[in-house]
């Protein structure tokens, strides 16, 4: 077999420095910024980026991935606001026996399969693992007398224009279409549709416009079904679980980051003070359940990775009204934490735009507490390693 | 209100106005975030960079979450001297 010749990199300097805690938000951006970039990585210092090229290009499309780059920095990093970094709880300390990664191990037995990037299908010990955290988060939701609810899949369009989510979130959104209704499209896609690299070959014209998405949140579909009327007794407490979808390009890297995973939420719509208080009370009842779970983690405010454009003000502004925190568990094997689960406050965000009225007529106010299952089972796996035996009491009996 | 405080509540409200886009007389001298649909969060940042260069204002998290008024604005200006 002929050797292949090594990728090329470009390596370029920012014009601006990244501050340190913009690194992680640009160098995920970047992905986005040209169709050839297989992997981008920002140096710590904020002074060099490398780009790892699907192919060797001509020097006038190195230009315009550069300039692209640049773009990209500067609108994120001039003007820059530090967020107030604000924790919560801390138990990153908490004593955890495995130092390993346990995907390598999961996928050699069996118990992970990965159908295309971002797609994985889970066998036994992590369907049930999910299950597990799911019923303790049932529990929580139960303590609140939540009211369960079951949401779709899809999500119109409509409803995601109404809450500017094209604006905020527009790389991280996943389309729905279907052929058109048309006897010779359907006819001639049913005798030459075929994948090639991955890639169905039909032509883009045979496609219908876009009507609905696949959700990126449960949450939202609440807030759709108690729009334009006022709130129901003054205040609801829901849960749901559901798949969500947010395409995150190359960072689709492994179970830390996936296209399609599965999210339960409690859900809380009214009074300002209510959805504060229950979000609180939330966090303290999670704070016991992930202690029984044996879990190392910290809350620590943070973010949505809204686009580039609208990254600054926003992330600022969650930052400055503390309007998101997340549940971010240790990831011995690389000394990091991923996010497992968020606490969220939207002001009346939803409620002014989705017309949700309160009693005496002013918006609702809304929050959630939302926990990624495929990304919790992860990161415990990542703390207790593969073998039951070293689990947690409380994990353990839940599968014998 | 003495003719200062008066004239910079004014001064405020033509800035809000030019920063929300919206006409003069929709911003009251007491408006806050939420009054108006275009004060918003996004409505809110705009605001925020307004008052940075007309006033020299520091946007941080401190500012963000204080300056959520006129009359707000009008007391962190006065005791920052930078009315």
């Amino acid at each position: 077999m002929p050797e292949q010749p090594p990728a090329p990199v470009l390596t370029l300097a920012p014009d601006l420095t990244i501050p340190a805690h913009l690194v992680g938000e640009v160098q995920s951006k970047l992905a986005y910024v040209d169709e050839r970039i297989q992997k981008a990585s920002v140096a710590a210092s904020g002074e060099r980026i490398d780009l790892l090229l699907s192919q060797p290009l001509p020097n006038q499309r190195l230009v315009e991935i550069s300039e692209k780059v640049q773009r990209v920095v500067a609108s994120m990093v001039k003007g820059a606001i530090q967020p107030k970094v604000q924790v919560l709880e801390d138990h990153l300390d908490r004593p955890v026996p495995f130092q390993a990664d346990p995907h390598p191990e999961l996928l050699a037995r069996g118990e992970l399969s990965q159908e295309a990037n971002g797609i994985f299908a889970f066998g036994p010990l992590l369907a049930r693992l999910m299950q597990y955290f799911e019923s303790q988060f049932l529990s929580l939701a139960d303590s609140f007398g939540a009211a369960p609810y079951r949401f779709p899949t899809l999500i119109p369009a409509r409803y995601l224009e109404r809450v500017g989510y094209f604006r905020a979130f527009p790389h991280s959104l996943t389309f729905t279409t279907h052929l058109r209704e048309d006897l010779e499209i359907i006819d001639q896609f049913s005798a030459s549709a075929a994948c090639e690299g991955g890639e169905l070959n039909t032509p883009a014209r045979s496609f219908a416009p876009v009507q609905a998405l696949l959700s990126p949140a449960v949450c939202y579909h609440l807030y759709f079904a108690l729009a334009d009327q006022p709130l129901p007794g003054g205040q609801v407490v829901a849960t749901a679980v559901g798949n969500c979808f947010r395409y995150e390009s190359i960072n689709l890297t492994s179970l830390e980051r996936l296209w399609n995973f599965t999210m339960r939420e409690v859900i809380f719509v009214g009074a300002k003070d209510f959805v504060l208080e229950s979000r609180e009370l939330a966090r303290q009842r999670v704070a016991q359940i992930l202690r029984s779970i044996g879990l190392a983690y910290r809350v620590e405010s943070a973010n949505d990775p809204f686009f580039i454009g609208e990254f600054r003000k926003q992330a600022a502004f969650q930052s400055a009204f503390q309007l998101k925190f997340e549940i971010r568990a240790r990831l011995p094997f690389k000394d990091s934490t991923l996010a497992v689960g968020s606490y969220n406050y939207h002001q009346d965000f939803f409620g002014r735009h989705l017309n949700i009225a309160l009693p005496d007529g002013s918006p609702a106010h809304t929050g959630c507490v939302a926990f990624g299952l495929e990304r919790m089972a992860y990161a415990f796996l990542a703390q207790y390693g593969l073998d039951p035996a070293g689990w947690p009491g409380a994990v353990q009996e839940a599968f014998l | 209100m003495n003719q200062q405080a008066a004239a910079l509540v004014g001064r405020l409200q033509t800035l809000l106005a030019t920063a929300l886009q919206v006409p003069l007389e929709e911003v009251s001298k007491d408006l806050s975030f939420g009054d108006l649909p275009q004060w918003d969060s996004m409505g809110h940042m705009e605001v925020m960079m307004s008052l940075e260069a007309e006033f020299g204002v520091e946007i941080n998290a401190d500012t963000i979450a204080a300056l959520t008024s006129i009359p707000a604005i009008c007391v962190y200006l006065k005791e920052n001297q930078h009315a």
